[in-house]
């Protein structure tokens, strides 16, 4: 390309230049307009979270899902919500155990695992949006061993080659704790001491981040740590998940903790955790049981994963 | 002529190469003044933008004349004075807010260390021979060995003067932090002399504002830490070493040395400094040497008179730089190899913390290469990131000018570009700017790097990145300035006031949005990121270091009594200990370890300390904290109350 041929162009871009120059301040004021949208009118206040508790306190339901996006907002959902952010709705195993979910959202996030249900209302409250969904695949569930761990309804033991050592229950202080992170799954204050380990009801941190409540149950080095869950009502199904405290699982290994479940001296199956899948659901059919009570037993083989929890629930289709 | 080919005109009259050809004239006159304008380019847009440089050097026939020896000084030293006043104010504004800042962790430490060094100090008053004792040496110094110990020396200092002796701080917290803030001012100060000097007191101006409105800058400057201080150092080293470069003589080489060596006894980031000098020296020399082998030995003595290799500053720095960096350290005094190994060792091999960055916390290598440019897009303003862009991208274009010229030069070649060859710079700013920008940045790049420090760890490039923010503003003011000429009446003092009113409302935005960010600064985020909400929408690190606790003290006040006992979470123990020594927060609370002991139990939001949070609902039997703290309605804590009954766990829910 020739001299001419350049110069009529740099000379039709240089006014432009200069004008986009003269224009930067104005990148400044936009700058700060959003500065004062952002500190003053996109703050939601906490009259809105009253407001939002309220409309969800006015319809729920004892099997509905409260949630809150995006997922940092979840402390001021909490503070707001009181009882309704329960431990068991905050530490969900999954979403499939309710029948509907009131989802409360500020800035238009969404929880993702609730894309595919089927929006049945929509109300505002201040910037808050509450919306209820309804579950397309709700599986009622019918007994939660979260709910067992206790001395009425709980037996632990550590069996070593066939010998069956008690482990008892206590109410005590929990274990755990400092000023340093990582800290690891804190030990729960009531719960069943074995010889080396324990188990109690405690809410894991897993990969995904997110809280979980389960059964912390320290796996022995070299013995199986057996759980014995009395009168529990099977259903067509055994759901359970499991996870590993999160500082462990995010450094894969190709080592497994396998939970073995048994009713009624029969198998009913085994589930080998993964170190490195996060908090992973895991289903056995129980058709044969369905209706009947029985004791529950959950065997963990040995393992050096000390961080273990994991939770079980019989449940049933809904209709 | 009408309006629109006025303006044409104009824009031509500022067009470089136009421009460039006016400073060939005024080239010798800028050489000659060498405390002005260094780069003749800079120098060009002064002339032709008539840049406010009211304030020449004054003649002694002005003093004389002028009002007395006082103003005659004052104007024979106006950059320095612009640049202390605006340190002093920043500084100022920096004592205003540091009574609501709270103690990181790391502040704590280095209060312990500090006030360990203290006691050296006060032996080395009183007892010198004393204070020279190995076993006192090593009993004393040994306290946190893995930084070198000039500003804990310094913090020590200050508040053994400014706390101890003259009372002249209430806190000791703030005698303590006080080096640190000054440090602050000095970067300004320097950034001011080297935008001044490099470009234009208007670039110096708007370089040292621009650094410092920086919420994070700003949160930093606060502390009795390190960062601040590296950063002020490694600018103050570099326009060291550059007015070394420019006016040669042993006196600027060897305060270029005792600058290195300063700069090393600061923080370890000096390490990367040679990679700074050593290219920008190869640069000054490199010319010469490649004609010399492209065209023969004649035209290469010919053109060595312009080539001045900074040996003597050089080896200034390779020499003294070692010797102050162990003479003011004396941990460093026995075993003296062993220990700077293992300093060396420490840095080297230092743990990965965690750290978020878009919704995923990093723990060790490979660190994602977008950390470093997605962090300084999120956390500067967004103003001062363009301003940046075309300051840089003007420079940038300079230099690639002046290689194609002469590369066209020694290879008797002609290019297309450029037109005009901008006239040569032999100290080679452009070039040592960029790689003070560029060299701090670059670490950030490499897949073993750590990221968990934040913006703090490429802190040392902020003074770079601001001077060319400073001639971004200078090429936009003198476009503004033409404007204003061609398209209204106003007169040159209403233009220049036009200007300053255009400089104002430019960094409106920066001062509101670090100004908003207090005490929450490593919390904020741009506008043009969503602000605080939207830096946790994208996963961005919400803090680090537990330094939040204290804006707890409002709420701490009116729901607690005495001897309740508060879970302290990410607090530093001594930084716990300190906020209740100096009533920032009640000090009828006892901070205990863990939230088994604690009636009350705080989490600060950070992803990966999540786990603390869960296991306090494992404690107390509820995930509903009483409070949260949150900084524009992002929470920052949680604030959870043991449930009456002082039932443990889920039994209170049965």
């Amino acid at each position: 390309m020739s001299d001419d041929a350049t110069e009529p162009k740099e000379k039709s871009r240089t006014p432009f230049a200069g004008w986009l120059l003269c224009a930067v301040p104005l990148v400044a004021l936009v700058e700060l307009a959003l500065h004062v949208k952002q500190t003053s009118s996109d703050v939601v206040p906490e009259s809105d979270w009253t407001a939002a508790r309220d409309v969800v306190k006015a319809g729920l339901q004892p099997d509905d899902l409260v949630v809150f996006a995006p997922f940092w907002a979840d402390p001021l959902g909490r503070q707001a919500f009181g009882e309704i952010a329960s431990l068991k709705r905050e530490g969900r195993s999954d979403e499939r155990r309710f029948a509907r979910a009131y989802e409360v959202s500020s800035r238009g996030a969404h929880v993702p695992e609730l894309a595919s249900w089927k929006k049945l209302e929509e109300k505002k409250a201040g910037a808050l949006t509450v919306t209820l969904f309804e579950n397309p695949s709700f599986t009622k569930v019918i007994d939660d061993t979260i709910d067992l761990v206790n001395p009425e309804r709980l037996t632990v033991s550590r069996v070593d080659n066939g010998s069956e050592q008690p482990c008892a229950f206590q109410r005590g202080s929990s274990a755990g704790g400092s000023t340093v992170v990582p800290q690891g799954l804190l030990t729960p204050a009531d719960k069943f001491v074995c010889m080396g380990g324990h188990v109690g009801v405690a809410v894991l941190h897993a990969l995904d981040h997110h809280p979980h409540l389960c059964i912390y149950a320290t796996p022995m080095q070299r013995g199986t740590l057996r759980l014995r869950f009395s009168n529990v009502t099977f259903g067509p199904s055994l759901h359970g998940h499991s996870g590993i405290q999160w500082l462990v699982e995010r450094t894969p290994t190709p080592e497994r903790i396998g939970v073995t479940f048994s009713a009624f001296d029969r198998p009913i199956g085994t589930h080998a955790h993964k170190v490195g899948a996060g908090w992973v659901g895991f289903e056995f059919p129980t058709a044969e049981l369905d209706g009947k009570r029985g004791d529950l037993v959950a065997e963990i083989a040995p393992s050096s994963q000390r961080q273990f929890c994991f939770e079980a629930t019989t449940r049933r289709e809904a209709p | 002529m009408s309006e629109r080919e006025k303006m044409a005109e104009e824009t031509q009259r500022l067009d470089p190469a136009i421009v460039a050809a006016k400073a060939k004239a005024a080239d010798a006159k800028a050489r000659a003044s060498d405390d002005e304008a260094v780069s003749s380019e800079a120098e060009t847009v002064a002339i032709v933008a008539k840049a406010p440089m009211k304030d020449e050097p004054a003649s002694a026939e002005a003093s004389a004349s002028g009002g007395g020896a006082v103003a005659a000084w004052a104007r024979q030293n106006v950059d320095p004075l612009i640049g202390g006043a605006i340190a002093l104010v920043y500084v100022l504004w920096l004592l205003a807010t540091a009574r609501s800042l709270g103690f990181s962790r790391d502040e704590g430490f280095y209060f312990s260390a500090s006030a360990e060094y203290e006691r050296w100090f006060k032996l080395l008053f009183t007892t010198p021979s004393k204070a020279f004792e190995r076993p006192v040496i090593d009993q004393i110094w040994a306290s946190n060995h893995e930084h070198p110990s000039l500003m804990k020396s310094l913090f020590a200092l200050s508040h053994h003067f400014f706390w101890d002796r003259w009372k002249i701080f209430a806190d000791q917290s703030t005698a303590f932090r006080l080096p640190g803030m000054l440090s602050m001012g000095l970067a300004l100060w320097v950034t001011y002399l080297f935008g001044a000097r490099a470009f234009s007191r208007r670039a110096g101006i708007i370089a040292a504002v621009a650094l410092g409105l920086m919420p994070n800058v700003f949160y930093h400057a606060h502390l009795a830490c390190f960062d601040v201080p590296i950063m002020a150092m490694w600018i103050t080293c570099i326009f060291t070493y550059w007015t070394a470069v420019k006016k040669g003589g042993l006196r600027w080489a060897l305060l270029a040395g005792l600058m290195y060596g300063l700069t090393l006894e600061t923080k370890h980031n000096a390490w990367m400094l040679p990679a700074v000098f050593l290219p920008h020296a190869i640069a000054m020399v490199f010319p010469d040497f490649a004609s010399f082998l492209v065209r023969g030995r004649a035209t290469a003595q010919e053109t060595s008179k312009a080539a001045n290799l900074p040996l003597a500053s050089l080896v200034a720095m390779a020499t003294i730089g070692p010797a102050v960096f162990v003479l003011l350290w004396p941990w460093l005094w026995h075993d003296t190899e062993p220990r700077i190994r293992e300093y060396v060792n420490f840095h080297l091999h230092h743990d990965y913390y965690n750290i978020e960055f878009l919704g995923e916390t990093y723990f060790g290598p490979p660190s994602p290469k977008s950390y470093m440019p997605v962090m300084i897009a999120a956390t500067v303003p967004t103003i001062t990131l363009v301003l940046f862009g075309i300051g840089a991208f003007d420079r940038a274009r300079v230099l690639v000018a002046r290689l194609v010229g002469w590369a066209s030069d020694t290879l008797e070649r002609t290019f297309a570009w450029p037109k005009e060859v901008p006239p040569s710079d032999p100290h080679h700013t452009d070039a040592l700017l960029f790689l003070s920008l560029a060299v701090p940045l670059a670490v950030f790049l490499l897949p073993r790097t750590p990221i968990f420090g934040g913006t703090k760890h490429w802190i040392t490039a902020y003074p770079a990145l601001a001077i060319f923010a400073g001639r971004g503003f200078d090429l936009v003011a003198t476009r503004i300035e033409a404007l204003l000429a061609a398209k209204t009446t106003l007169d040159a003092t209403k233009r220049s006031w036009a200007l300053a009113f255009v400089g104002a409302i430019t960094f409106v935005a920066p001062f509101a949005v670090t100004r908003h960010s207090h005490p929450f600064g490593l919390s904020a985020y741009v506008p043009f990121f969503g602000g605080t909400a939207g830096g946790a929408d994208l996963g961005l690190n919400r803090q680090f270091w537990g330094f939040t606790t204290e804006s707890l003290d409002p709420w701490f006040q009116k729901n607690t009594k005495p001897g309740d006992t508060v879970y302290i979470m990410d607090t530093a123990w001594q930084s716990w200990q300190r906020m209740i020594d100096e009533k920032r927060i009640p000090p009828w609370l006892r901070g205990v370890g863990s939230p088994a002991e604690a009636e009350i139990s705080i989490v600060h939001h950070e992803q990966h300390i999540n786990e603390v949070d869960y296991n306090i609902w494992t404690e107390y039997g509820s995930s509903a904290p009483e409070y949260v703290l949150v900084h524009d309605g992002v929470p920052i804590i949680s604030v959870y109350r043991r449930p009456h009954g002082g039932q443990r766990g889920r039994a209170r829910n049965r």
